[in-house]
């Protein structure tokens, strides 16, 4: 058989030249530690987006002139609920400029009180008044601050660039993706950090409360979290140590498993420096999935050994025999984890893709790691006598146990499991179908809802009249387009039937202020909140708008209809978008299209369109790479079926699981299916490998199922047991997705491992009749 | 900005398509929308005592039976209108920009076009009947028409005695020497007619630039009072005890006791332009005006008092219904308990 001969020349090469693999490996693991030592947080908001989605090849058309949907908002606000006091100006104004000259900011676009772009008109008896809200001579003392209240009243700023009650202030600003002076990428992380300490730092105190949202600051606290994360990898690794040490009773058989896993994650990142990536703030959690991948298969490999050396083997020829006997499933269930994260790279978003490739390197390096060098340094230990004994000592109560746990694979118990199993599926299947795509929270549903972050959100969203959760659809028409009433009408009527939409809060263009400028032409008689018909008249009143506005272009053929909504739940992101879609065919013509979407909200609901199309495509080549592998190493398609089965019940489940704890479907959480399988195939693999062979020779199932489950059962148990409890721990994570993840990969672990002790021996009693 | 669009104006109307100049004679019938009861609404009117109607922007004509509860009438055309009157329960007209026309006959429930004329791109701010037979609407650049048919026909007419004595001497010189010219002054030298208000037989009429006029017959001839103030007059009424109160822009308030001969002007304490005056039962007038401004007084209109609305939006005009003040807002319908703002 090819395989054995592939098998034997490894087993020669590696046992063969044991000093020299074991040198190699440390050469390596010292390389890559040091590249590892370099690896950096990187986030940038581009990753985020999936650029080829059509919206965002609008929202990337029309970036350069109206900026993208990278901002942050900036909301100072004064303990007396009142802003007019010379205190808060006076240090409102040095936020301002502060914020204006930070590295990454967009000058021309920072908007505040401050900005000589905020202007007011009003209207007297022989015109207008007007100039800019904050005037030249502004001098911060009670007089002055009364022009300016007035003032900002004048300006119908009010909601926008200060709270409906007047208790804060708000400086909004865009950040460029690249310095169009240095070419520099932007290091959302550092600038996040800057506005943490130069801003906040720097001027927050009893009387002035300053609060950021944006996608910069979301990143920069979800990065500041995530250091949080290697605390938890220590409580992880330390238990997952405890563990191994009751389970192997030998420290040294539980250095190795656990040592060969730490440089798998070593080679991990030291690889993903070599290859030029940093690691994200999103997939922080890898490294750890990595290990507990290592982990995993490091246990079936001492506990082969210990077995082997139990039957009275010496340790190099124990060793040689567990790298023989394992070297299949253990390639096969790593090669399908592996092929399982490589298919998460046809979603193209950049973290998602980063993503696969940080995991699908890191599981394919535990091959190495974990099936090559492991045995290889097993094959050095000195099993103390005391060891052989005890692990070669009748083990009756451990046999009891899995004596009547092979009563699975008696038809009648079988029956009874298939039939749990078909109704759970049946219910799993049902709820999974109410799975929701996108964030299911106001928010950012990475961080917990009490974070300083999601408080700011609510803050802000409650006192102004708009937030960062606005969607801008993209009008594209002729050149000054703007000056013909047909055109303008049409924006307005889209802008109108917006409105009414559910979800929509307001919404503003270039129309709407326009109506309001020629009211205010007309002495602000609200009875001229109209588009003249006339083209001089409509040149009157949509000249006045500067292209700084973000409602026109420079010849007005573009004008964006920004929408703001209530929140960015998926659920009103998908109604919002279907609704303009529609309007927008009704009303679009050849020559004025309503094009979706650029804005904050046009990037999530593109995102969630292109995680939503991903979905189906990517479970399905999981699976079909699970199975493909399964086949091969098998040959069989009843065990192929007998593994994938449980796997398909266990992957609904926890999909149902989701839904159950208003987990959406999102970038960081559609990985999960992925990782779920790659997890979950492990433990049918080693189980079945070790029945199929018996079976062929015909053995009765019951039999074979005792023998695998007193070989490689324990293994299986205590892996489930031991990972589930490490990222059980995640529970206390300050970060909302860690807390999500920790809650499904437990589940992930825990009941995967049910599948395969229970459903996979209840599907072998049908598959195996003739084995009685 | 501007200039760069002017300069590419003389460009833009050639490359217009017909095609879309011709659109805009078809009028499309308004949305009928859920958001309609808080969009623009300018006028509001009780119905005799059965029921309340208001209108406002993009065709929007809502009905009430109770005040409270108000639905959306379907309406053919989306200009924003800006008056809405019934001589009865049955009989009901709507005007607005593009000099539309709107008619129901039955009570508020379905509405036909009259007149519809955006070519003109003027608007009609304001209509009276003094039975269902005999209207007039007025509007912008002194726009007048007048039915005898219950608006199966509207006329046009032009009232020179309306324009300034100065204009009416420039008139009559271009009648004589420049006919051309004449035309062009006759269609612009009028102010806007911005309110009608019937009081018996007297017809009163306000507009811009301290606009004022009276009329005996039903509007075919009038007497242009003397100006008394040179900004523009938005709402006239006659109050409880016969003074005229007329209000404009900017806050100012004029108070008459003598049919409108001689006028006193009233300081409020408020800056904001007034765009309606009304009174209730009690004699009670009311001011509404932008930014949130809602003025009352208790003495005849001698002095006011505010009670301006936080939300600082536009009242453009309101009813009492019971104990509550209706407003007609840029916002939609705003409804304020009086027996509470009373006690303030």
């Amino acid at each position: 058989m090819s395989t054995s001969r592939f098998i034997n020349k490894c087993e020669y090469a590696l046992f063969r030249h044991r000093g020299f693999v074991i040198l190699a490996f440390i050469a390596m693991t010292l390389f890559l530690l040091f590249k590892a030592s370099q690896i950096k947080l990187d986030a940038a908001f581009t990753k985020n987006i999936p650029l080829k989605h059509e919206y965002m090849q609008t929202y990337l058309k029309h970036a350069k002139d109206f900026g993208g949907a990278n901002n942050i908002l900036i909301s100072v606000c004064d303990a007396s609920g009142n802003i007019f006091n010379p205190q808060f100006f006076d240090t409102f104004k040095k936020i301002h400029d502060q914020v204006y000259y930070m590295p990454g900011v967009d000058r021309v676009l920072v908007k505040s009180l401050f900005s000589p772009s905020t202007r007011f008109v009003e209207v007297v008896e022989d015109g207008f008044a007007g100039g800019p809200v904050i005037p030249a001579d502004f001098a911060a003392d009670a007089n002055g601050l009364a022009i300016v209240k007035q003032n900002v009243d004048k300006a119908g700023i009010v909601g926008r660039m200060v709270a409906d009650d007047y208790s804060c202030a708000m400086v909004t600003a865009q950040l460029q993706e690249i310095n169009p002076d240095t070419n520099e990428k932007l290091d959302t992380i550092a600038f996040a950090n800057q506005l943490e300490n130069d801003v906040r730092g720097q001027f927050e105190n009893e009387q002035i409360s300053v609060h950021i949202i944006g996608f910069a600051k979301m990143v920069g606290d979800v990065a500041n979290g995530a250091k949080g994360v290697l605390a938890f990898f220590a409580v992880a690794i330390a238990i997952t140590a405890v563990m191994v040490y009751l389970f192997s009773k030998s420290v040294t058989l539980t250095i190795l498993p656990i040592a060969c896993s730490l440089i798998a994650v070593i080679w991990q990142m030291g690889l993903l420096t070599v290859l030029g990536f940093g690691i994200d703030p999103m997939s922080i959690l890898v490294p750890f999935l990595v290990f507990a991948i290592g982990v995993s298969h490091g246990v079936q490999m001492i506990n082969a050994t210990g077995k082997n050396v139990a039957a009275g083997l010496d340790a190099k020829t124990a060793a040689q025999a567990s790298f023989r006997h394992l070297m299949i499933p253990g390639g096969v269930a790593l090669l399908s984890d592996t092929v399982g994260f490589i298919t998460l790279l046809i979603i193209e978003i950049g973290v998602i893709r980063e993503l696969a490739i940080t995991a699908s390197l890191g599981v394919g390096v535990i091959i190495l790691t974990n099936l090559f060098l492991l045995p290889v340094l097993m094959s050095y230990v000195r099993f103390k006598p005391s060891y052989v004994e005890a692990v070669s000592a009748p083990t009756p109560k451990a046999d009891k146990f899995w004596r009547a746990l092979s009563a699975c694979a008696e038809p009648k118990v079988a029956a009874v499991i298939l039939v749990i199993s078909a109704v759970l599926f049946a219910g799993g299947y049902y709820q999974s179908k109410q799975l929701k795509i996108g964030d299911l929270q106001p928010g950012a549903s990475s961080l917990h809802e009490d974070s300083r972050y999601n408080q700011d959100t609510f803050l802000i969203t409650d006192r102004y009249a708009i937030s960062v959760d606005y969607i801008n659809v993209m009008v594209e028409t002729d050149a000054n387009g703007c000056t013909f009433h047909p055109i303008m009408d049409k924006i307005d009527q889209f802008q109108w039937r917006m409105e009414n939409v559910p979800g929509v809060q307001s919404a503003v263009s270039l129309p709407s202020v326009s109506k309001t400028i020629n009211a205010a032409f007309n002495e602000g008689n609200v009875k001229w909140r109209i588009l003249p018909r006339t083209t001089e008249s409509l040149v009157q009143s949509s000249s006045r708008v500067e292209t700084s506005t973000g409602l026109l272009n420079g010849d007005c053929s573009v004008m964006p209809v920004i929408l703001f909504l209530n929140d960015h739940k998926a659920e009103t992101i998908e109604k919002v978008i279907a609704e303009a879609k529609k309007v927008g065919a009704e009303l679009g013509t050849d020559t004025t299209k309503f094009m979706l979407a650029s804005g904050p909200v046009g990037v999530m609901a593109a995102t969630n369109e292109a995680v939503a199309d991903a979905q189906d495509p990517m479970t399905w080549y999981v699976y079909i790479a699970v199975i493909l592998l399964c086949l091969i190493s098998f040959r069989s398609i009843r065990a192929t079926i007998a593994v994938i089965l449980p796997l398909y019940l266990v992957t609904v489940l926890a999909t149902a699981l989701m839904t159950l704890l208003g987990i959406g479907l999102t970038v960081s959480t559609l990985p999960v299916i992925a990782l779920g399988v790659g997890i979950g195939v492990d433990y049918g693999i080693y189980i079945l490998t070790n029945m199929t062979q018996p079976l062929r020779d015909g053995m009765p199932l019951r039999e074979a199922y005792y023998n695998a489950l007193k070989s490689t059962g324990s293994a299986v148990l205590f892996t489930a047991i031991t990972l589930a409890i490490g990222v059980s721990t995640w529970v206390f994570s300050a970060l909302k997705f860690q807390v999500d993840m920790g809650i499904l990969l437990t589940f992930m672990f825990i009941v995967n491992m049910l599948g395969a002790v229970f459903v996979l021996p209840a599907l072998a009693a049908f598959f195996w009749r003739k084995n009685r | 900005m501007m200039s760069k669009i002017l300069s590419r104006l003389g460009l833009c109307c050639v490359l217009m398509p017909a095609a879309v100049m011709a659109q805009t004679s078809s009028p499309q019938a308004a949305y009928q929308l859920p958001r309609a009861v808080h969009s623009v609404l300018t006028d509001i009117v009780p119905v005799g005592t059965k029921f309340w109607m208001a209108a406002g922007e993009r065709g929007h004509i809502l009905q009430s039976l109770d005040g409270q509860v108000w639905q959306q009438m379907p309406v053919p055309l989306q200009s924003n209108l800006n008056s809405i009157y019934f001589t009865d329960e049955t009989h009901g007209w709507a005007v607005g920009h593009d000099a539309s026309i709107l008619y129901s006959g039955d009570g508020g429930a379905s509405w036909q076009i009259q007149q519809y004329l955006p070519e003109l791109d003027k608007p009609l701010f304001d209509i009276y009947f003094k039975d269902p037979q005999h209207g007039i609407a007025v509007g912008a650049y002194g726009m007048f028409y007048r039915t005898s048919d219950a608006g199966k026909t509207w006329v046009n007419e032009f009232h020179l005695e309306l324009a300034s004595e100065d204009d009416q001497q420039l008139l009559a010189e271009l009648k004589e020497t420049d006919p051309e010219g004449f035309a062009a002054e006759m269609s612009s030298v009028l102010p806007h007619f911005n309110r009608l208000y019937a009081d018996g037989t007297t017809l009163y009429l306000v507009g811009e630039a301290g606009f004022f006029a009276k009329s005996q017959d039903f509007g075919l001839t009038w007497q242009r009072q003397a100006e008394f103030y040179n900004g523009s007059l938005f709402g006239i009424t006659r109050t409880k005890a016969l003074s005229l109160i007329a209000v404009g822009l900017r806050g100012h308030v004029f108070r008459s006791t003598d049919q409108g001969l001689s006028w006193q002007q009233i300081t409020v304490p408020s800056p904001s332009t007034l765009n309606s005056v009304i009174n209730d039962e009690q004699g009670r007038v009311y001011l509404l005006g932008n930014a949130g401004t809602l003025l009352f007084s208790d003495d005849d209109g001698q002095t006011f008092a505010a009670m301006n609305q936080q939300d600082g939006k536009a009242i453009l005009n309101a009813v009492v219904i019971a104990d509550q003040l209706v407003l007609a807002t840029e916002t939609g319908i705003k409804t304020i308990q009086l027996k509470e703002s009373k006690a303030l």
